[in-house]
């Protein structure tokens, strides 16, 4: 009787700690959000004002009229495509690190000191090289960059994640006359799903949030949604509906896909929990 | 008898030939010159640039509406070249424009600068310089009519000129002068001051004002003055304060920098004091926020770009692209003056230029001279939605705009004298690093750090900015500079 | 590794090769030319003004060394690690455990919990200087309720109270990082033999130190070493919350870098910067991976 009136607080509590941390965390982003609805005096109100007097969708029509919504969708394809293609590559990258310990130390070194390297210093060479290639102002560009971009994050990623599986799994099924590359597919990239999940969200999120090679490498073909935000902060200027809006536009797409990945992340922790 | 009469005829035709051909060739040229330079412009630009694009770069957001909405579209509409607008955040414009310079892309035909980088631009090679498109059009006659400030300050590099000078920014006064009326509050004051309460001519006026009506009005939640004292903002305040108040930037003949003199710490120390009686937290304050308070009623006296001026007085605030300005509560109780000193900074501003590595300079040249011209200049800098400011002689005078909102005409004059007063910013190469300094030291002040500490620290990285670049070479530009009429009032 | 026959060696040759191959392309293409541009341009003179490409030997380099500004962005840099690094950690760490065990409307939770790092950190920074302000913005609107009178604390401004400030914008963006990150390496863990450490009555701390913490650590060591590399280049956040200010308090090494190159175009000194950042954090790197053993 006790144990199960002890479980039942604790749950309870962890419950409440949960909701507290998740106010907490969530306050700026209600704050960020709740500013689409505002009316210029209300942002600048004082005392600040907690909510709008009315929910109106004025400036997000406006965004859409004018085609800055738009670059949501330019944002998407670019952020999306990479991913797809980082977590692809870097993957069986990984799994060679992983199991075949390919290149050694000095491979899997080479490739996480590409992120060691500051953005504003290679923006221009970078730039030069697209003008060479022509790819300035176009979707390939930003694909192929952030790709590259994001690709020692992955492989790093998933070789931890990799390492995590016990290797018994794996040649078993090598015993029974899979071939290596079927063991990969049919035995490990499942069972790391929870990691996929969660490497894929931040690849994700890392192009979806690039902004000085957004804003170097397009002019006006590929705007991207972080470019495009920056575009109301202006010096005699500052649009805060539209950037509010802009960024629940920009944020929601990821927010709905990680709702839904998440999902693979919840039934990979179940799967590792301790008590029911 | 035959050959007289010949004769007689041959001298009579003669007689009228001169006379005719004088006429003739008077109604040629009459024809010319009544053709404005908008029109000439367009004409030659439908024969060299139909069906193609020229590419300006623009600063992002409220501004560019003005070439997306307005201008461009009109061009196309008379000349069919295409106009392609890309817009670039402000903070980022030097970036982008010198960056696709030195890639050589050509991917920019026309510009927007900002004149103080135009000393970098054109010693980078960026610009192309404009005189000889300037004779071929005919552009010299309305280039005398934009305003003196303007014209003899933000146009040429070394003499030449590198871009048209398109924005009348320029630092205005901003009061209420429905406050400044009350009766009481005069009576009060003139017995604590012994002048009488009007716009300040001069900063201890301004400090007893605001001081006094920060007192005198709390009770209505209403402070004396406030300022945008953000470091970017303030920046401009104190190039303005500082000359105004007798400071010279630089000893001229050894270009060391002598911005930490007794005046600059006067500034810089009163600056402080100020914020005494603004609003608490006006360090923090930008464009929008002191904007804020301001139509809000909350502060008497501010300074400011001429938009303050238009937004307080409610117009076109209705215009979706205006959505992001409080409303005025302020209308009609708003005075226009020059700031104390009355040398306003003309900050920032912007300038048409070529590219100097666009591939269409010809068609790009003729667009600008078209958009800086009397008579499209005149249409652009009344869109409501637009940050343009009148910059021309005639605009200041323009019968459609005085009418606009009740005290338009007051408005007017004050940017008119504004800009004939106005002083230039400080532009020498590397403007960027020196301005940096000042901005630095300007948070470091709000931060609480002692005044003279802050300009010695600020004297000593100009001078070595100015080693770096060189001497000699900074110390010419900055000889050129400090001639212009705009750089020290008079 | 079982133990193969040559021709199966051989083939598992091509199979790791092929799979490493596409990534190491995309790698050379894209990482080579910048790298090979830096070190040429950094022994050159580009300035805004100057394209002399004519070779200066070691100026840019002396220059660096005396560049006092450049190394106290530098130790800027190293605090807001040191200090942002451990607490985003801990924090992830915390709620990752709170987590891993059901609660009803667990899945809502983690999704609502990801999106400060959804938000673009230009935007995060922007609205946390809004949030900061002292006449706009609900920080100190707070703090009054709980002080009992009005607060006006300069968050941005007073020197005080910017690094502050810009912990917990930092924080409180990339802590779910680390936090779904550690729930996803937790939910790895060997069910079993923590059910056995239960059994066995051990306690709690026992049981993550001697069986959770070495499972997770793989992920855990790469987390946080990509979040240190990531911190290392700070840039957005502080940019729009306090520029750098006051004076040069909080500038980070990337906003140093952006105005010398961004603003005002000291290419090739900027060049010899990013190579000494460059080598300095693989040093530093690579020695911290030989000392920690990542993999079993």
């Amino acid at each position: 009787m006790k144990r199960s009136v002890r479980r039942r607080l604790m749950v309870a509590l962890r419950t409440a700690a949960a909701l507290l941390l998740t106010i907490l965390f969530l306050f700026p982003i209600y704050w960020l959000f709740m500013i689409s609805f505002k009316t210029a005096e209300e942002i600048f109100a004082f005392p600040p004002k907690w909510w709008p007097s009315r929910i109106g969708f004025d400036t997000y029509a406006v965004l859409f009229k004018d085609g800055d919504a738009a670059t949501v969708a330019n944002s998407l394809v670019i952020a999306g495509a990479s991913t797809l293609i980082a977590m692809f590559l870097g993957t069986l990258a990984a799994y060679s690190l992983a199991r075949y310990r390919t290149g050694g130390e000095h491979l899997a070194n080479w490739i996480i000191s590409q992120r060691m390297v500051p953005p504003i210093a290679v923006v221009f060479p970078i730039f030069l090289l697209y003008v060479f290639f022509g790819w300035v102002d176009t979707h390939v560009g930003l694909i192929l960059l952030y790709t590259a971009f994001n690709l020692p994050y992955v492989i790093w990623m998933m070789r931890g994640y990799i390492l995590d599986i016990p290797r018994a799994l794996e040649e078993a099924a090598l015993v029974d006359g899979l071939t290596p590359w079927q063991v990969l597919w049919q035995v490990v990239l499942p069972m790391s799903r929870a990691g996929l999940f969660a490497t894929a969200i931040f690849t994700f999120v890392f192009a979806w949030n690039e902004f000085i090679f957004a804003l170097v490498l397009t002019r006006t073909e590929v705007t991207t949604y972080t470019v495009q935000v920056t575009h109301y902060f202006g010096g005699q200027s500052n649009f805060w509906a539209k950037i509010s809006a802009m960024s629940v536009l920009g944020t929601l797409p990821i927010f709905i896909v990680v709702g839904f990945m998440q999902k693979y992340l919840v039934r990979g922790i179940s799967m590792g929990a301790v008590k029911g | 008898m035959v050959q007289a009469s010949h004769g007689r005829m041959a001298a009579a035709f003669r007689r009228a030939l001169l006379p005719a051909l004088a006429i003739v060739s008077m109604a040629f040229s009459g024809t010319a010159l009544a053709q404005s330079a908008a029109q000439r412009a367009a004409d030659a630009a439908k024969k060299i640039c139909a069906g193609k694009t020229i590419t300006i770069v623009w600063e992002a957001g409220l501004q560019s509406l003005d070439p997306l909405n307005f201008s461009g579209p009109k061009w196309e509409q008379l000349t069919g070249c295409k106009v392609k607008v890309v817009e670039v955040p402000t903070a980022e414009m030097f970036t982008k424009i010198m960056q696709e310079y030195r890639a050589g892309t050509g991917a920019y035909d026309a510009l927007n600068v900002i004149p103080a980088w135009m000393p970098d631009l054109v010693q980078a090679g960026a610009l192309e310089n404009l005189e000889s498109y300037v004779d071929k059009y005919g552009y010299r006659a309305e280039l005398k009519t934009i305003a003196p400030t303007y014209r003899d300050n933000q146009m040429t590099v070394n003499g030449k000129i590198y871009g048209f000078p398109d924005d009348g920014d320029v630092f205005l006064f901003y009061y209420r002068k429905d406050l400044f009326a009350r009766p009481d509050l005069q009576k009060a004051f003139k017995a604590k001051f012994n002048y009488d309460l009007a716009p300040p001519k001069t900063w201890k006026q301004f400090d007893d004002i605001g001081s006094f009506l920060t007192e005198a009005l709390k009770a209505e939640g209403i402070y004396g003055g406030s300022f945008f004292r953000e470091p970017p903002y303030t920046m401009f305040m104190f190039q303005e304060r500082f000359r105004v108040e007798g400071g010279k930037f630089f000893d001229a003949g050894t270009m060391k920098a002598t911005v930490n003199s007794a005046v600059g710490v006067k500034v810089l120390t009163e600056m402080r004091n100020e914020n005494r009686f603004m609003p608490p937290g006006v360090e923090k304050f930008g464009f929008v926020e002191n904007l804020a308070v301001f139509l809000d009623g909350k502060s008497a006296m501010t300074i400011s770009w001429p938009p303050y001026g238009r937004f307080a007085a409610g117009y076109l605030s209705e215009e979706k692209a205006l959505a992001w300005v409080p409303k005025s509560k302020i209308a009609g109780k708003v005075g226009y003056a020059l700031p104390p000193g009355g040398h306003p900074e003309l900050a920032a501003g912007f300038a048409l230029s070529v590219a100097s590595t666009s591939k269409q300079k010809e068609a790009a040249y003729l667009f600008i001279q078209w958009l800086n011209s009397e008579e499209i200049s005149l249409q652009r800098v009344q869109l409501p939605y637009a940050l343009r400011d009148p910059f021309r002689d005639s605009h200041y005078t323009d019968k459609d705009y005085m009418a606009k909102w009740p005290d338009a005409k007051e408005y007017l004059a004050a940017l008119g004298e504004g800009a004939k007063t106005g002083l230039l910013d400080l532009s020498l190469i590397q403007t960027d690093k020196y301005e940096e300094a000042i901005r630095q030291g300007i948070s470091k002040l709000w931060a609480g750090e002692d005044p003279k500490k802050i300009l010695d620290e600020v004297a000593k990285q100009w001078d070595e900015i100015t080693q770096r670049v060189g001497l000699d070479k900074q110390k010419a530009v900055y000889n050129a500079w400090a001639a212009k009429g705009g750089a020290y009032p008079k | 590794m079982p133990v193969l026959r040559k021709g199966r060696r051989d083939r598992d040759r091509v199979f790791r090769l092929a799979l490493v191959a596409p990534s190491i392309a995309v790698l050379l293409l894209v990482g080579v030319f910048p790298l090979v541009y830096l070190i040429v341009v950094s022994f050159q003179n580009l300035t805004m003004s100057d394209t002399d490409t004519s070779f200066q030997g070691l100026l840019n380099y002396r220059l660096l060394l005396a560049d006092a500004r450049l190394w106290q962005s530098l130790l800027h840099t190293l605090v807001f690690i040191a200090v942002a690094l451990p607490i985003e950690l801990v924090l992830g760490l915390a709620m990752a455990q709170l987590f891993i065990e059901r609660i009803p409307g667990r899945a809502v939770f983690v999704a609502l919990l990801v999106l400060p790092v959804l938000v673009s950190p230009i935007v995060a920074g922007a609205t946390w200087s809004l949030m900061f302000d002292n006449r706009f913005g609900p920080i100190n609107q707070i703090l009054g309720w709980f002080a009992g009178h009005p607060v006006s604390l300069l968050w941005t401004i007073r020197s005080e109270l910017v690094y502050p400030a810009i912990l917990v914008a930092e924080v409180w963006q990339w802590t779910p990082f680390m936090f779904l990150l550690l729930l996803a390496a937790l939910a790895a863990v060997d069910r079993s033999q923590l059910e056995a450490a239960a059994i066995d009555g051990a306690s709690w701390w026992r049981t993550f130190r001697q069986i959770v913490l070495p499972a997770i650590w793989p992920v855990m060591a790469v987390a946080i070493l990509i979040r240190a590399l990531d911190l290392f280049r700070l840039f957005d956040v502080v940019w729009a919350l306090t520029k750098g200010g006051p004076g040069t308090m909080t500038e980070t090494v990337s906003m140093f870098a952006y105005v010398r190159g961004f603003q005002q175009f000291e290419t090739s000194y900027v060049a010899a910067v990013s190579l000494l950042i460059i080598v300095l954090l693989s040093t530093i790197v690579l020695w911290t991976l030989k000392r920690v053993e990542l993999a079993r």
